[in-house]
């Protein structure tokens, strides 16, 4: 929070957060030396735009878009992810 | 820093091994293998090249599947290719992906290092297919690449700069469509071509990882399996060869190996995020590549987001889900049962038609009620493989099975399963053959193990006529509560309590013997595709095959062996009876011709019951019989007796078997579940030695409590050992599952004696 009282427009939050449809850059991953690896070659590197496309009917795993492709992944996994939204 | 000496000098007979392996390389059939990303539309091309002259196999010791074939080029000469499962990186993280990495090395046991590089990739989304794309260029062997579904990108107003791609790399590149077959033909003729090796692609790496890693490519041999590969990617290669599998690390010299792992100790101190450079500098060098090289035409079209909209839903979509299920339970039921019985009535035919040819006793018997049978055992699973099949094939080549996972996912991962399970569980309710060989679609291994060994819980097609028995004998029809019917949910219960059991189950061996790291549940949503009808009918086929040649032969063999057992040895009872029947034929033949009608009914009737008597009496004194009396002891704490125990031991040949075997031991000869006489028969039937009922409704609900557990089928055990490609992993299912049906069986015996139920 700003002293004004106003949230400012970005703010590194989990890529979970984010809400259906919004946009945000990959700042940091982080996790085991393998899952991270694993992450990273799935293109989920700093400086990556990542687009929440959707959540699932039950509201997990979440549909992602970058680099072209969709994926689909768990929340657990998408909190291993920092993102500073658009 | 210095190298060891025992490195610098080449063991000279190591040398001469080399140089004779390198002859045989030379003079031997090209090997071309083909790589790519999952859904990059490899195995299309691979389908396109080879027509049918494929092979499948598994790479030794484990159960990645190996697909080969042969495609004949301009020259004359026919290449031997070889489909490597799909994978994102050449850094293996699954059994697929160390078998990938290890035959692009030239380190994988059964296959020789191949002699060109086939790699595909799907031109509509390139920027993370090109990362697959960087390491195998680095590897330095000679790289062909497919740019496919070139006629998608077209359409969708994306141009890919075919040639610049193709002076970035120092290798050919050439635009395809393997679905249409267009550019196939220049794809032959490159393949023809001596192709040289491919131009090392330039990456930013941080400069003490670098040179960690050019330390180690120094101290690499000059000879042995991994020379002729670029050293500075054999180091890196070496650097993150950890995690399951080390058979990369197992294949360098002692000395290099000890090195990686030093080496890789140190940059773990000294820049603990190594692991992450490798990625970013690759997508550094692939952004700017596709900057350069791809240029969209129109904006990007939305049908996948619009098709997206209603099949992942949140109302519609697990809705549509549930009513293709429906549809492909109901096909694996519906039209799979008139096939079957049609092959049920086919074999019985074949038998009839080869019994007069053959000479009456053990030669006619073992041809019609060992091999023959056996072989109809085998052949009936077939048309609901066909079907499951038809449907997976379908859902994952349009695209649509990626999505059902991603709908699943929540709720399996309550049995710490993912979305991919679903498919393969539900379709083990009509039976857990097919659903065993639809595990195929879940990439992790250990989830896939769980998924093979609880898919037998699922109540089958195949226990029906043994509940259907059951409960009509000894479940009285009443209504609970005006509304309930009381044989209804006992039904109901056992399917549940098989789902409850897989559920625990899977949750020990979650924890337990396939307790493993966490793996990465991200998974791929491709775009959707209209699938290829010869794609699909080729996975059928090869399914199909596939589960006759190797399911089939361990199926056919068991069934000689159930036949030997129940058929031998002969008793000396027989004989009379035998005699009878003979006489009973003879005077039937004569009252025949005098024209007695009531009296030949009689007659033929008291032949039939002589017929059910001589069946009764030899299975009893068999050697299935002995069994069932040796095993008695065991099985009576369940409730059970010798008659159910040679029901129990013979229903391994299928567990339906177990309703027609206890038909035989009561002489009823062929009886089947709706059989009221039998019905009556196991109702009234009496303890010789003291004269009380043999069985009650309590060793009834005891009984089908094991057939809900036990593992009673040698095709799903067959099947097992095919699908793990080990003998380790049924055996212990058999026990594991038949130990849970002792128990359960001996608590519900047991506790309802104890509360006066019976």
């Amino acid at each position: 929070m700003t002293p004004r009282g106003r949230a400012p427009e970005r703010r590194t939050r989990k890529l979970g957060e984010l809400k259906a449809g919004a946009r945000a850059i990959v700042r940091r991953v982080s996790g085991e030396p393998e899952l991270l690896r694993r992450l990273m070659e799935l293109g989920f590197v700093p400086g990556t735009t990542i687009t929440l496309v959707r959540r699932a009917p039950m509201g997990d795993p979440i549909e992602l878009r970058l680099r072209g492709t969709h994926f689909s992944i768990r929340h657990s996994e998408a909190d291993r992810i920092d993102v500073d939204p658009f | 820093m210095s190298i060891p000496s025992d490195l610098a000098t080449v063991r000279p007979s190591e040398d001469v091994a080399e140089r004779r392996k390198e002859l045989s390389r030379r003079t031997r059939r090209k090997l071309v293998a083909i790589a790519g990303g999952p859904n990059c539309g490899k195995s299309t091309l691979f389908n396109k090249l080879t027509g049918l002259r494929q092979k499948v196999a598994n790479y030794p010791g484990v159960t990645v599947e190996k697909k080969a074939g042969f495609v004949p080029l301009p020259s004359g000469r026919t290449v031997e290719v070889l489909d490597l499962p799909g994978t994102y990186s050449l850094r293996p993280g699954s059994p697929d992906e160390v078998v990938v990495r290890d035959v692009l090395l030239g380190v994988q046991a059964d296959t020789p290092l191949p002699d060109l590089t086939l790699l595909v990739l799907d031109s509509t989304c390139l920027e993370r297919q090109l990362y697959l794309c960087m390491q195998l260029i680095e590897i330095g062997r000679p790289v062909v690449v497919a740019l496919n579904m070139m006629d998608t990108a077209r359409e969708e107003g994306l141009d890919v700069d075919a040639a610049l791609l193709s002076r970035a790399f120092g290798a050919p590149v050439i635009p395809i469509s393997a679905r249409t077959g267009s550019g196939l033909a220049q794809l032959r003729e490159a393949m023809d071509l001596e192709v040289a090796a491919p131009r090392a692609v330039t990456r930013t790496l941080p400069e003490p990882l670098r040179a960690v890693a050019e330390g180690l490519a120094r101290m690499l041999p000059a000879s042995g399996p991994l020379a002729c590969l670029n050293s500075f990617h054999v180091a890196m290669a070496l650097l993150l060869d950890e995690g399951e599998d080390d058979s990369l690390m197992r294949a360098a010299p002692h000395p290099v190996r000890r090195e990686a792992l030093a080496r890789r100790a140190r940059l773990d101190a000294e820049i603990p995020e190594w692991r992450s450079h490798e990625p970013i500098g690759h997508y550094r060098t692939i952004e700017d590549l596709v900057r350069r090289a791809t240029l969209r035409l129109k904006p990007e079209t939305s049908v996948r987001e619009r098709i997206d909209r209603v099949l992942t839903h949140r109302v519609l979509g697990p809705v549509l889900f549930a009513a293709l299920m429906a549809v492909i339970f109901q096909s694996m039921f519906m039209w799979a049962t008139p096939i079957m019985n049609a092959i049920d009535a086919g074999v019985n035919a074949l038998g009839r038609v080869l019994s007069p040819a053959l000479p009456a006793g053990p030669i006619r018997s073992l041809v019609v009620d060992g091999v023959i049978a056996g072989v109809g055992a085998v052949v009936t699973f077939v048309p609901q493989i066909a079907i499951l099949f038809l449907f997976i094939s379908l859902m994952e080549d349009s695209g649509y099975l990626a999505r059902a996972a991603f709908i699943m996912d929540r709720l399996m991962r309550g049995v710490g399963l993912s979305g991919r399970a679903f498919i393969p569980l539900l379709s083990s309710f009509a039976c857990a053959i097919p659903g065993i060989m639809a595990t195929r679609t879940i990439d992790n291994r250990r989830d896939r193990l769980t998924t093979i060994l609880i898919a037998p819980f699922m109540s089958c097609s195949a226990r029906l006529p043994v509940y259907a028995l059951l409960i009509g004998a000894f479940i009285p029809n009443r209504m609970l509560f005006g509304f309930l019917s009381l044989p209804g949910l006992v039904l109901f219960s056992l399917y549940v309590m098989g789902i409850l059991a897989a559920v625990l189950v899977a949750w020990v061996l979650k924890r337990t013997a396939l307790r493993g790291p966490r793996p990465l549940y991200v998974m791929e949503l491709p775009p959707y595709r209209v699938p290829s009808w010869r794609s699909v009918l080729l996975t059928v086929r090869d399914r199909a095959g596939l589960f006759v040649q190797k399911a089939g032969t361990v199926i056919l063999a068991v069934s000689i062996v159930l036949w030997f057992l129940a058929s031998y040895p002969k008793n000396a009872e027989v004989k009379p009876l035998e005699k009878r029947l003979q006489t009973l034929e003879q005077s039937m033949k004569s009252d025949a011709a005098r024209g007695g009608r009531a009296e030949a009914t009689a007659k033929r009737a008291e032949a039939a019951q002589v017929q059910n008597e001589i069946a009764g009496v030899s299975l009893r004194d068999s050697f299935a019989g002995r069994a069932g009396r040796l095993i008695e002891p065991a099985i009576a704490p369940l409730g059970f007796d010798w008659k159910i125990g040679i029901a129990l031991l013979s229903s391994f040949a299928a567990r339906e078997v177990m309703v027609s075997t206890m038909a035989t031991v009561y002489n009823l000869g062929d009886a089947d579940q709706t059989s009221v006489s039998l019905r009556q028969k196991l109702r009234n039937a009496e303890n010789p030695k003291t004269g009380a009922r043999s069985y009650s409704p309590l060793m009834a609900v005891s009984l089908m409590v094991f057939f809900v557990l036990a593992c009673q089928c040698m095709s799903t055990v067959a099947v097992v050992r095919r699908e793990t490609n080990s003998w380790g992993w049924p055996i212990f299912m058999v026990l594991m599952m038949n130990g849970l049906a002792w128990i359960a069986s001996f608590a519900v015996f047991q506790g309802g004696k104890a509360l006066g139920l019976g």
